[in-house]
């Protein structure tokens, strides 16, 4: 895979470069809450940073395994409503709560995944879908449990906190979250998991016609990929302190993830966070300038339709690509062809008779 | 325990609300069969055609039926366009999965423009025969219900017997089957698919017709609708019409009756548990449904 | 280290695909399994190696019931396949693609990295035997048919298996390369493993194979070395469709 180092030409040199890269990105990040000009700038960089956050956790299934999940919008929703409850009801100190919640987001992604990976993937897809539809439904019915559409309120973790200083404490945390994340995105990428999982993505009957066990590794990723969500999903609840099951279980919130791996690139370890940064800052900015119309709907709408029709692969290899074209075609002959290409070139050159 | 008379009212509630829903899951499970797609734009464009039946009756106060002779042609060229512009452009090797963000995309257009032009206020047609309804056998039933399925079930019969009886239904037919021997006997199988496609999407125009008549619509509508015929085309195995038909009745009417003891909303989640049930157990459906077994 | 199956079937749709198929393959032998199109070869293939579940019938090797087993399993337990249309992973590079097939045991092993000095010899090694050593680092999606045949085969034997399925391994590739792999198969033969090869080119076959089973209409029709395959009246008509 291309995130590995040892494929790049000059190796030493250009790992040196990477991170030295991701030092300086890091220390960017770290100095926004110091930069930014008012709270206002802080809380929208919060709210990208938790995007980035879920589309990390989001690639963990899309990226690795090509699964394409819509619904991990209601992953993030069960850990912001599972935190929420387990410090109002059960009265749990914060992070307890935000850790038990995580933790009961994966355990219910094994049943989860159990019907939803064992069949491949349009089943999928339409499972993913119908958790965030039925979740919703539950989650607005039960109003005993959850308040219901009126909302749920979640006491503020640290009560003596100026909302400025809470915006701080916040960035920071979801900034080590997504720390987190990224780390065990990379550490799985470049294990024997991951080359199993990559195969999977790539042609599932012939991983497992050579031994990797698809269903477990699948089952395995997804489960990860669902407490990460969790995490992301609880903290924003602490974060934010109003719960509505309407935005908290809103399919809008899964097709965002989904947008933002693929526009980045869901095979790259940054690609999802390049994403977010993209998307999220332009749906903040839209949110400023056009205030809440259904617009907002048709941009991203139409941002995803060109994504998937133009560059399925993400903006970094697009990119990419742009600049190995202009340092001229000393090795681009061999990558530029892809697999499912050259296979419908084969296709017609193998008739049935020829091969006898 | 609620009295017979009810329980026979919802029954025939169910029965009428699972003609619309077997129409609609007939489309659904006909695009899936056709390419593999899972077409969650199938639904919006449902309210798009419910939208400007209203729009129809509203502006220039013509009956909302007479709309479908518009909405179904264009809804047929639609069809064709996004088979033909759209989805026969995306790769072969991950088609199932970028077909799905391709017509989820369409899906989120189609409902911000709809909330746009129409603004988020929920619309309802207001009908002279709106509020009429018959007496049958102790059951109060909306003569636009009745209605409504009446055009769903003359929609799916014409479907049936188009794809029975017609040389394009028998090259749909083998397209749907085994798409490769159907190229080698000489259908030009791409063509077909559009043309499959154009039907699916012509009736959800006539379901959105239908659903206009007696229902209060909103942009966001098409999210509590594709939920339920996703989970009836898996139920009865994607690719099958018949199989959809079959679990959209069933469905359609455990919806009816569930809704006497648990209400309207948690009547809702038996098409999820149906759904996941299914999955679980027997993941290629229970009716038909042999393409199912690979997906 | 025998392959057999006992009354296995397989109907898609009302059609049969295999109609209660017996056979037993020779263990330590080149076995191969002819007969005409739709004969039901590659169906037998999936439902032994557990891509298919079979409706009725039994898988066995080395002694043990496999019906129904997970094909990952049955990988595990040293049978190995290809596919009739080569199947290699495309957007991998062509080290990885058989680095995919190397064995772990614990989760702990899984997490580390796949390129360890050991698999990478190993895997070295059997894309040198193919001759495709020099594409390591390739694409396995941009290399010529003929190499990903190669390719996909280093990967089956990357996993050791002690009994190899081929689905017409000349099916597409220029004659030399036919000798090619005919040369490594029995060679591989020479070092123990057991070969089931589904393959159309009947010269190879002829020339190849220790024992012939030919199939048709989802059962098998005859069976023995290509000496009685060769003037067998019923393989004729089979295939001419008397």
């Amino acid at each position: 895979m291309r995130s590995d180092s040892e494929q790049l030409p000059s190796g030493q040199l250009g790992r040196l470069l990477r991170v030295g890269a991701v030092g300086v990105g890091a220390a960017l990040l770290l100095s926004f809450p110091a930069m930014a000009p008012n709270p206002y700038y802080l809380s929208a960089g919060i709210v990208v940073l938790s995007y980035a956050v879920l589309a990390t956790s989001w690639n963990f299934v899309g990226g690795l395994t090509g699964y394409i999940s819509l619904g991990h919008g209601a992953l993030a929703g069960l850990g912001g409503y599972g935190t929420a409850l387990l410090v109002t009801k059960a009265g749990l100190p914060s992070f307890v709560a935000l850790f038990g919640a995580a933790l009961l987001v994966a355990l219910l992604a094994i049943p989860l995944g159990f019907a939803a990976l064992r069949v491949r993937g349009a089943s999928f897809v339409i499972v993913s879908i119908a958790l965030v539809l039925i979740l919703l439904l539950v989650f607005q019915s039960w109003a005993s449990l959850t308040g219901g559409s009126r909302g749920l309120v979640v006491l503020r973790p640290f009560p003596g906190l100026l909302r400025p200083e809470h915006h701080r404490v916040f960035f920071f945390l979801y900034a080590a979250l997504l720390a987190a994340a990224l780390i065990a995105w990379w550490l799985i990428d470049r294990s024997r998991f991951g080359l199993g999982l990559k195969a999977i993505r790539e042609d599932e009957d012939k991983a497992e016609a050579l031994g990797t066990p698809t269903l477990s590794y699948k089952l395995i990723v997804f489960v990860v990929s669902a407490a990460f969500t969790g995490l992301g999903g609880g903290l924003y609840a602490l974060w934010f302190g109003d719960l509505d099951p309407v935005f908290q279980f809103s399919i809008l919130t899964g097709a965002y993830m989904v947008l933002m791996a693929l526009l980045g690139g869901v095979r790259h370890l940054f690609g999802p966070l390049l994403g977010a940064l993209i998307v999220g800052v332009g749906l903040e900015y839209f949110k400023v300038e056009y205030g809440s119309t259904p617009l907002h709907l048709v941009g991203s709408g139409l941002l995803l339709g060109v994504v998937v029709m133009f560059m399925p692969d993400g903006v970094i290899p697009a990119v990419s690509h742009a600049v190995r074209r202009l340092r001229g075609a000393a090795d681009s002959s061999i990558r530029e062809v892809t697999a499912a290409e050259l296979a419908e070139q084969r296709r017609p050159a193998e008739p049935e008779e020829a091969r006898r | 325990m609620p009295s017979t008379a009810l329980i026979f009212q919802s029954l025939i509630l169910g029965i009428l609300l699972g003609g619309l829903y077997a129409l609609l899951a007939a489309g659904l499970t006909l695009y899936f069969g056709i390419m593999r797609v899972v077409m969650i734009a199938h639904s919006a464009f449902l309210i798009l055609a419910a939208y400007l039946a209203w729009h129809f009756h509203a502006r220039l106060g013509l009956d909302p039926l007479l709309s479908m002779l518009v909405t179904v042609p264009l809804f047929f060229g639609a069809g064709v366009a996004t088979q033909r512009l759209l989805l026969a452009r995306l790769r072969p090797a991950t088609l199932t999965m970028m077909s799905v963000l391709l017509t989820f995309a369409i899906a989120l257009v189609i409902e911000g423009l709809l909330g746009y032009v129409f603004t988020g206020t929920q619309r309802r047609i207001r009908l002279d025969y709106g509020a009429a309804s018959l007496e049958f056998f102790g059951a109060r039933i909306a003569v636009v219900k009745l209605i409504a399925f009446g055009m769903a079930a003359v929609a799916l019969l014409g479907l049936y017997l188009l794809m029975k009886h017609t040389r394009f239904g028998w090259a749909l037919r083998a397209t749907i089957q085994h798409g490769d021997a159907a190229r080698l006997i000489g259908i030009d199988t791409e063509r077909v698919a559009g043309y499959g496609f154009g039907l699916g999407l012509a009736t959800a125009a006539v379901g959105g017709t239908a659903l206009s008549l007696d229902s209060t619509i909103y942009p966001s509508l098409h999210w509590h609708w594709i939920g339920p015929l996703m989970a009836i085309i898996v139920v009865g195995g994607l690719g099958s019409v018949p199989g959809a038909a079959i679990a959209a009745m069933t469905l359609g009417l455990a919806q009816s009756l569930l809704q006497l003891p648990l209400g309207a909303t948690w009547a809702q989640t038996i098409f999820y548990i149906a759904l996941f049930a299914t999955l679980a157990v027997r993941p290629q459906g229970f009716f038909g449904g042999r393409l199912a077994q690979r997906f | 280290m025998t392959l057999a199956t006992v009354e296995l079937s397989k109907s898609f749709g009302g059609v049969a695909a295999l109609d209660a198929a017996t056979v037993t393959f020779r263990p330590g032998q080149v076995n191969a399994l002819i007969g005409p199109n739709g004969s039901g070869k590659t169906t037998f293939f999936n439902c032994v190696t557990g891509m298919i579940r079979p409706d009725s019938g039994r898988v066995a090797y080395q002694g043990k019931d496999i019906t129904g087993t997970a094909p990952h399993r049955i990988a595990r337990a040293g049978m190995g396949r290809t596919f009739q249309l080569c199947r290699v992973f495309g957007r991998m590079t062509a080290l990885d693609n058989v680095l995919v097939a190397a064995r772990s045991g614990s989760l702990v092993e899984r997490l580390r990295s796949p390129r360890s000095r050991d698999h990478v010899e190993r895997a070295r090694g059997w894309l040198a035997r193919m001759g495709i050593d020099h594409l390591e680092h390739a694409e396995a999606g941009a290399m010529s048919w003929g190499q990903q045949k190669l390719l996909e085969l280093a990967g089956v034997l990357m996993s050791d298996p002690e009994t190899v399925l081929l689905d017409e391994p000349a099916g597409g590739v220029n004659p030399a390369l036919i000798d090619r792999i005919a040369d490594l198969v029995r060679e591989l033969n020479a070092e123990g493993k057991t070969f089931v090869i589904v393959e159309h080119n009947m010269d190879l076959v002829m020339s190849l194979s220790d024992h012939i089973v030919v199939f048709d209409r989802g059962r098998p029709i005859a069976e023995g070395p290509p000496s009685v395959i060769r003037s067998d009246e019923r393989v004729l008509g089979a295939y001419l469709g008397v």
